[in-house]
């Protein structure tokens, strides 16, 4: 797996964001379910990308989304959160003495260890967007089950994009 | 000197990450209403494309219920014509006022939110500007917030902010709808005078009073009734006649607003 020049990023990030004001934004189970996948990209940070860009691409994935779905600034401030804190995550999950380029993934850090990463993450991301969007904080029973099922089904999302993605690695 | 420069350049990203986070934090919560209506009409020309785009799709696939559905209203109102072709009675009143009505398709659409908006894909250039009302054929939907070039954003029934004059049908008891959250096919009146005869059942419409809704749109059934805490007044909980979740079709309600009565309005109450 290749890391992915300035312009496929790009491609990335509109796919993404197009899923995501499309079609995600409207899956609504159980009255406030909402899979917020577009982390996948944060999510895919290799840690050879300078620590600005990170913050720059995760800023701008979630301004976009905002734009499109009347939130100003709340997935631009979860973004850019989650990025800050991606490569820290990533640490956990490997091994200390590893200098290579890694793009998280099962294959370059272990089946086992990525879903954990992933869970991390989606844990921390929905939390700080959940929490934002419920200021001024109130009803807290809601909360924490708006960021247990939306983790859920973003961790889904993702574990199933990895399996695809990876199995069509697998096959080449 | 020199390392704390170096200490600096390195961990710059610090500085980034604080700064992008306050531009979103500013965002989020520097916005007043007034922003974050601009904020919401600037997106909307943008957005409004895409989401008619997928509107479109989507609603090939519904033609033909949305088919049924209009064939229906069809009827009803050719029905209503020939009643008012009958009646010897002609409202000169009503026949005077400029009163106009602007079909529009909803675009992007939630129910689920604390505070709901609507997209519909009128604007400015069709006529339609902020304060006016918005209803479907089953009734009341919400009132124009911000109107763009060629999209408009809906203040939804299933909105915080949003409250519309009603009364309950054939008698002059009226309050103000709101919603407060949760249920979208659940609306409260909350201040309904103690003595209104209002039973379970009963329809509600639109009073017509701000001349935002004409007269006599529904709006829901009574669900339940209430005395409110104070105990001066009742609260009804009023069943939503419109499906929100199921919108496609919207008539925006243009009636060239008497501006006296805004005017004396917006004293009184500002």
């Amino acid at each position: 797996m290749d890391r992915l020049s300035f312009l496929r990023r790009l491609y990335l990030l509109i796919g993404l964001v197009l899923l995501q004001v499309l079609f995600l934004n409207r899956i609504c189970l159980f009255g406030y379910v909402t899979p917020l996948y577009y982390i996948w990209m944060i999510a895919r940070f290799d840690n050879s990308m300078k620590r600005y860009a990170t913050l720059l691409w995760a800023f701008f994935l979630g301004l976009t989304i905002d734009l499109f779905s009347g939130t100003p600034g709340l997935n631009a401030a979860s973004a850019t959160l989650l990025a800050m804190f991606q490569p820290g995550i990533v640490k956990l999950f490997v091994s200390m003495d590893r200098h290579d380029v890694v793009i998280p993934g099962s294959a370059s850090m272990g089946g086992r260890q990525f879903m954990g990463y992933l869970l991390l993450l989606t844990v921390l991301h929905s939390t700080v967007y959940f929490i934002l969007r419920s200021i001024p904080l109130g009803d807290w029973t809601e909360l924490i089950l708006k960021v247990i099922f939306s983790t859920l089904l973003t961790w889904i999302f993702m574990l199933v994009t990895e399996y695809l993605v990876a199995g069509s690695a697998r096959k080449r | 000197m020199r390392s704390l420069l170096d200490f600096l350049i390195r961990h710059s990203f610090v500085f980034l990450f604080i700064l992008l986070e306050t531009i979103s934090l500013v965002l989020l919560f520097g916005f007043n209403d007034r922003q974050r209506e601009a904020f919401l009409t600037s997106a909307n020309s943008m957005s409004g494309s895409l989401f008619e785009w997928r509107t479109g799709v989507e609603s090939f696939f519904s033609l033909r219920k949305e088919n049924a559905i209009l064939v229906e209203e069809n009827t009803r109102l050719h029905n209503l014509l020939e009643e008012i072709a009958d009646s010897q009675y002609v409202n000169i009143e009503r026949s005077l006022s400029s009163e106009r009505v602007i079909a529009a398709r909803v675009v992007d659409n939630t129910v689920r939110k604390d505070d709901n908006y609507i997209t519909i894909n009128k604007g400015k250039r069709d006529g339609i500007a902020q304060g006016m009302g918005v209803f479907g054929p089953d009734g009341v939907v919400g009132v124009i917030m911000a109107a763009g070039k060629r999209y408009s954003v809906v203040m939804s029934v299933l909105n915080g902010s949003t409250s519309i004059s009603c009364k309950v049908k054939g008698s002059d008891s009226f309050g103000f709808l709101e919603w407060s959250g949760g249920d979208p096919y659940v609306a409260q009146i909350k201040d309904m005078p103690y003595h209104s005869a209002v039973n379970r059942g009963d329809s509600i419409v639109t009073t017509g009073f701000s001349s935002v809704f004409p007269e006599n749109i529904p709006v829901g059934t009574v669900a339940e009734v209430e005395r409110s805490k104070n105990g001066y007044t009742l609260r009804v909980k009023v069943n939503l006649s419109v499906d929100m979740s199921d919108l496609k079709w919207v008539y925006v309600h243009t009636e060239t607003r008497d501006e006296e009565i805004e005017e004396l309005y917006k004293e009184t109450v500002r």
